[in-house]
């Protein structure tokens, strides 16, 4: 009685045979998955890194609403109640005229000196509204500012986020292109992948044949270059993120060098567990694509 | 075992390589298929097998109908048979052992059974000791028996062989038709291609002869 490893053992021995007597084949379609999975893996470390740093920042977004200098304790205690209403802001803190005096000399240091010649204090009272950027959207603050500047009592609102938003929306436009990089590098490599296999198959066109005459059904002869597929996909992903990950260790030690006083370097991470399983994963999908787009050369006699 | 009716063959022109063709080939027979070149041997042979497909007629081996059978009946029937190649068809780049194993190994053959039965049928057509080596490394002779070691190590009931001895010189055409009578004694149905009438008048069985893509006699020998 024959078991199932008595199948699927001469298909491994197969797939061995193509591999080892084809290295040169192989080789080049190895070689060019590998760029294309590095391509792929460089641009998603590059956007995933851009985006977490991009997040980082926006979880400091602050909206600073100056008060008027002759607010009252009531309208006071209402703009209070009013901020500690709103989803959007996670805490706030009340800065008094004295506070921000004090702070500016902090600020300015040595050249706080003309402060004291000052007749009185210019700088108003204020209340710093820090948003929960879970909640927050850049956009929204923006409307959230106008919303705070129509509240009696009120000054100015300042928010820096006009920026960010620029930035996200950049970002936001990266992402759909990388999508798009994605799909047709996915498409070459697929379509090199498919080539690499119909010359192989082109190769050892007798051979087929042979087994055709001899009894080997479709699957027999078809499963060793599927195998063969995954084989080139899977090898070529692990190089391409090794590459991948020898070529991010060496920038971040490189940008740690060039401006150690800037944090950014401490911030690139390289993709956790789940990220690498579909690299992998889409490495060996890309190769078996290649081979389905290959197989209906394999005619069954 | 074989029964062929009204078969018609033709390679896309209007003249019929088979014309009409019935015979039958009972269990255990040895039946040779011969005729002057451009009989339409070799057409009939690969029509055995179901390599090609006639233009008309039937064909039906050990109960399989070729012309109605899905592909993966064809390859199960395959299994069941042995061909024996004029040009051998080994595979190059397989050595001998390799090439008779992938016959077992198709199949889906224990591995333990492997080594033995290859090396065992081996034996029989007398190469057990080129076990190692690539087909390119052997004689003419010496490939042809590992070819028909490779139809006879799944013990099939039908040995279908296209001019076995064609490129062989007299001593080694007479073992290979010794190791034919042996697997025919043993209870194979055995049809071989050849028109070496020497060869007829050697080892007498039945003959169907062709000329032209027609049936001109059935002989049984005296």
């Amino acid at each position: 009685m024959a078991k199932i490893q008595d199948h699927i053992f001469p298909l491994f021995k197969l797939t061995g045979n193509n591999i080892r007597r084809h290295p040169v084949i192989n080789l080049i379609s190895i070689s060019i998955i590998t760029i294309s999975m590095l391509l792929l893996t460089l641009y998603f470390l590059g956007y995933s890194n851009a985006a977490r740093i991009v997040s980082s920042w926006r979880a400091d977004l602050r909206i600073v609403v100056y008060l008027d200098d002759n607010i009252d304790a009531e309208r006071m205690s209402a703009l209070k109640n009013y901020c500690r209403e709103l989803d959007e802001v996670l805490r706030f803190d009340y800065v008094s005229k004295d506070q921000a005096l004090k702070n500016f000399k902090v600020t300015l240091g040595e050249d706080a000196s003309f402060l004291t010649d000052l007749p009185e204090n210019p700088l108003p009272a204020s209340l710093e509204l820090f948003l929960d950027s879970a909640v927050a959207d850049v956009d929204d603050v923006e409307l959230l500012a106008r919303q705070l500047q129509r509240q009696v009592g009120v000054d100015e609102v300042a928010y820096g986020s006009s920026w960010l938003r620029q930035l996200f929306s950049l970002l936001k436009t990266v992402k759909y292109f990388g999508v798009l990089f994605a799909a047709f590098l996915s498409a070459v490599t697929i379509f090199i992948v498919a080539s690499t296999i119909r010359l192989s198959l082109f190769a050892r066109r007798e051979t087929i044949r042979v087994l055709h005459l001899v009894g080997a059904t479709r699957s027999f002869i078809a499963l060793p270059y599927l195998f063969e597929g995954v084989f080139q996909g899977a090898v070529a992903s692990f190089l391409a993120l090794g590459l991948a990950y020898a070529g991010f260790r060496y920038f971040k030690d490189w940008l740690q060098l060039q401006a150690p006083q800037w944090p950014i370097a401490l911030q690139l991470k390289f993709f956790t567990a789940l990220p690498l399983l579909l690299f992998l994963l889409l490495g060996t999908l890309l190769g078996i694509a290649g081979f389905l787009l290959s197989s209906r050369w394999i005619r069954q006699d | 075992m074989i029964r062929v009716s009204h078969l018609n063959k033709s390679y896309n022109h209007p003249d019929m390589i088979l014309k009409d063709l019935s015979f039958e080939v009972k269990r255990g027979e040895f039946v040779y298929l011969s005729g002057p070149s451009g009989a339409g041997k070799t057409t009939l042979f690969r029509l055995l097998f179901a390599d090609i497909k006639p233009n008309s007629g039937q064909i039906v081996i050990d109960g399989l109908d070729l012309m109605r059978a899905r592909p993966s009946r064809i390859a199960s029937l395959r299994r069941r048979m042995g061909i024996v190649f004029q040009d051998y068809k080994l595979i190059p780049n397989c050595t001998v052992f390799d090439n008779v194993a992938l016959a077992l190994e198709i199949a889906g053959t224990p591995r333990k059974l492997i080594q033995k039965t290859v090396w065992q049928v081996l034996k029989v057509v007398g190469v057990e000791r080129q076990l190692d080596r690539l087909p390119v490394q052997l004689s003419g002779g010496e490939q042809q028996r590992v070819a028909i070691a490779r139809a006879l190590v799944n013990d099939p009931q039908i040995i279908l062989a296209d001019e076995p001895t064609g490129n062989l010189d007299y001593e080694i055409a007479n073992e290979i038709m010794h190791i034919f009578n042996y697997i025919n004694s043993q209870g194979a149905t055995v049809v071989m291609v050849t028109h070496n009438r020497a060869l007829l008048q050697r080892f007498k069985r039945n003959v169907c002869y062709l000329d032209q893509g027609a049936l001109q006699a059935y002989v049984w020998p005296d």
